[in-house]
């Protein structure tokens, strides 16, 4: 019994942390219809930043963010208006993997350059504490990424929602050539979606790099689990990407007791052909990038 | 009709003028060696993983041997010519491995190769060496299945093989008196042939000490989440837990047992807790934790003391186990080469090698090895713990540094 709320207790944290991670990934497809294997690179980026930030000030990694989550908006602006506006429309999806997968490869390997290929994990006094509730021990760590991920996934679903920029971002995916008759700067405003996808992967590399050993090749283990996760949570939407990293993440968690943990992963691979098979469209979705 | 059979001269011609130009690089490749041969360099080809999955040991390795290479041009060189290393990056991945050995025997014409790191990369390129003819000494192959493929070219230039590097803790728990042994054990494996050959090799002893095995789990090399592997274990309070690991997951698992608040009377952990940057990561949590090592810095063997200097000296640090590894297939290497008198690609000097390891004990860093008929040494690893904040030699007891703690500080 006790493994059993044990398990659920790290599926839930789990799945909490993949919302965060693949939060950015469904946004680049909603706003623009890139599909982005660069993202898992730039969360082992923003991992580095934050534990070299740790190594050479002594201060939590936590702080981190105060840099790395305007640099990341930056850099995703630049991105998006020097490199992904170019690619031409009718090929763009197929491009932008090329031309992301080609970013991934450039961010590797200048982290192996600079940092060497040494593995890495930030030392924490609290690295190993956990509390207890009902027989289950909750680390610490982990309990800090999970209020990472809900804290920025809330705090981009009211962006969304709530601004008018959230407002002439949803109109920028729903119907690019209206939102421009309206007066919407749709290139700016792809460009800021874009850039907000990926301040998502500073916090996310950030928590990552709490309870992770990281490596610079260390983004391939992770781009496949967090693409099967907004396919069946239905591209660009972020709902859906949250409930179904959690669905994911609690059930490999407890597949694991029955299953060991090959069969426990490849529960995600099952979901994604199932997906495709039955509801192509994403399970939570509705209708492509219509909704957040 | 007449178009057709156009088209098959032009790919006849095509495919001639194809063949002569590779022909003609293989040869001119080889016979520019060969001009230089008797004054020049000895060019010895190695491929490792200096990228991807096995970067950090593949690194490890790297030092290891341009520290053995300097060493020896520094002394006079072997058989009075300096040896060059050629080292490509097959970035931790099989198929790549096989195609760089292909081309440093083929197309660079190297006199002798060096072993990659890692069994996964070991048995595709011992493949290409056999197929030429080449003596093949690895460093990092230990694995059973290195030894069991048929090669009759391949060496292992270690103590032991993976199944054999817990002995010396399996044979002291047999010597303890029942009530002090352990009575259940959990093991968790990295599904790879090195990793799980260490942890299954005395998960094998200690089910036939009638130890019950109450987990055994083996996970991906790709797992980035230990956190439910870890609820196993801690929720079956195995009185041992045994990793069958490399070093990130060894790491991760660590994390994720002390998180759940396990506290195990014995861990023992493959390959991570001999890592220099091990305490650094897991930080003061260490006490206790087991680890079998082919290798210490602190050995008594007649030529460690000047490798370490050595070494030292010229990286800043003392060697680790994956570049004494490294430095002892340079000295197997240089042993057959000296006591043969040839160093070059024909297939005839390349036997005499062979021949001549088959039949030889050669002293090294590691101590003295000879090898069975498969390629395995015949010795044990050194058990090490961390005992004060410092890893020690705890077992066999005539190599210990420090007292074995049965019962493992609470981490």
């Amino acid at each position: 019994m006790s493994l059993l709320l044990q398990s659920i207790v790290l599926g839930v944290l789990l799945g909490g942390l993949y919302a965060l991670l693949a939060a950015g990934l469904t946004l680049y497809f909603g706003v623009m219809r890139v599909v982005m294997i660069a993202h898992s690179a730039f969360l082992i980026l923003a991992a580095y930043l934050a534990w070299y930030f740790t190594t050479s000030t002594g201060l939590d990694p936590l702080l981190s963010l105060v840099v790395t989550v305007p640099l990341f908006f930056g850099i995703g602006v630049l991105m998006q208006r020097l490199l992904l506006s170019r690619l031409r429309p009718a090929t763009l999806t197929m491009m932008s993997v090329l031309l992301t997968f080609s970013i991934a490869l450039v961010i590797e390997g200048m982290l192996g350059f600079v940092f060497t290929g040494t593995q890495r994990r930030i030392r924490l006094d609290y690295g190993a504490a956990s509390f207890e509730v009902f027989g289950a021990n909750v680390a610490v760590v982990k309990l800090i990424a999970f209020a990472l991920a809900a804290v920025s996934l809330l705090g981009l679903y009211v962006l969304l929602k709530k601004t008018q920029f959230g407002q002439a971002l949803r109109a920028t995916i729903q119907h690019p050539e209206a939102a421009r008759l309206v007066g919407i700067n749709t290139d700016r405003v792809a460009g800021y979606g874009f850039g907000l996808g990926l301040a998502t992967a500073a916090i996310g590399g950030t928590a990552l790099a709490l309870d992770s050993t990281i490596y610079p090749s260390l983004h391939w283990h992770w781009i496949g689990p967090l693409m099967a996760i907004i396919v069946v949570g239905g591209l660009g939407s972020i709902p859906g990407a949250a409930i179904a990293a959690l669905v994911l993440g609690l059930g490999q968690s407890l597949l694991q007791i029955p299953l060991g943990t090959t069969w426990a992963q490849t529960f995600f691979y099952a979901a994604l052909f199932l997906t495709l098979m039955v509801r192509p469209q994403g399970f939570f979705g509705g209708r492509l990038a219509q909704r957040f | 009709m007449k178009s057709r059979s156009t088209t098959f001269v032009r790919l006849t011609a095509l495919a001639a003028a194809a063949t002569l130009a590779l022909t003609g690089c293989m040869s001119s490749g080889s016979s520019g060696n060969e001009g230089s041969d008797d004054d020049g360099a000895i060019q010895i080809g190695i491929s490792l993983p200096l990228t991807g999955d096995f970067s950090e040991p593949g690194k490890g390795v790297q030092r290891g041997y341009e520290a053995w290479a300097s060493y020896v041009n520094e002394n006079g060189g072997l058989l009075g010519r300096d040896v060059e290393l050629t080292i490509l990056d097959d970035q931790s991945n099989a198929d790549r491995v096989a195609a760089d050995y292909e081309k440093l025997i083929n197309q660079d014409g190297v006199d002798l190769v060096f072993g990659p790191f890692s069994t996964r990369l070991v048995v595709p390129a011992a493949q290409v060496a056999q197929d030429y003819g080449f003596l093949f000494v690895e460093p990092a192959g230990a694995a059973e299945e290195v030894f069991t493929q048929g090669f009759e070219n391949l060496f292992y230039a270690a103590p032991a093989v993976a199944d054999d590097h817990y002995n010396h803790l399996a044979e002291h728990l047999e010597s303890l008196p029942d009530d002090q042994r352990p009575k259940t054990a959990a093991f968790a494996a990295m599904d790879d042939p090195f990793a799980m050959g260490t942890a299954y090799g005395l998960k094998d002893k200690l089910e036939a000490m009638g130890v019950e095995i109450v987990v055994d789990e083996v996970y991906p090399p790709n797992t980035t989440d230990f956190g439910s592997i870890a609820a196993k274990i801690a929720d079956s309070k195995a009185d041992i837990v045994v990793g069958g690991t490399q070093y990130q997951d060894a790491v991760n698992l660590i994390v994720a047992l002390q998180q759940l608040n396990y506290q195990p009377e014995m861990a023992a952990f493959s390959t991570a807790p001999t890592n220099p940057e091990f305490p650094e990561a897991i930080g003061d949590k260490t006490e206790g934790i087991l680890s079998p090592t082919g290798y210490t810095p602190d050995a008594s063997y007649e030529s460690n003391q000047e490798f370490v200097d050595y070494y030292t000296e010229l990286n800043g640090n003392p060697p680790a186990e994956d570049e004494a590894n490294a430095w002892t297939t340079g000295q197997v290497v240089a042993a057959a080469v000296e006591a043969v008198g040839c160093a070059d690609p024909d297939p005839e000097c390349q036997q005499q090698l062979i021949d001549w390891l088959r039949g030889n004990e050669v002293d090294t860093v590691v101590g003295p090895l000879t090898w069975d008929e498969a390629g395995r040494p015949q010795g044990a690893h050194l058990i090490q713990q961390y005992v004060d904040g410092a890893i020690r030699i705890v077992l066999p007891e005539e190599a210990a540094e420090a007292d074995l703690i049965l019962d493992k500080p609470a981490w």
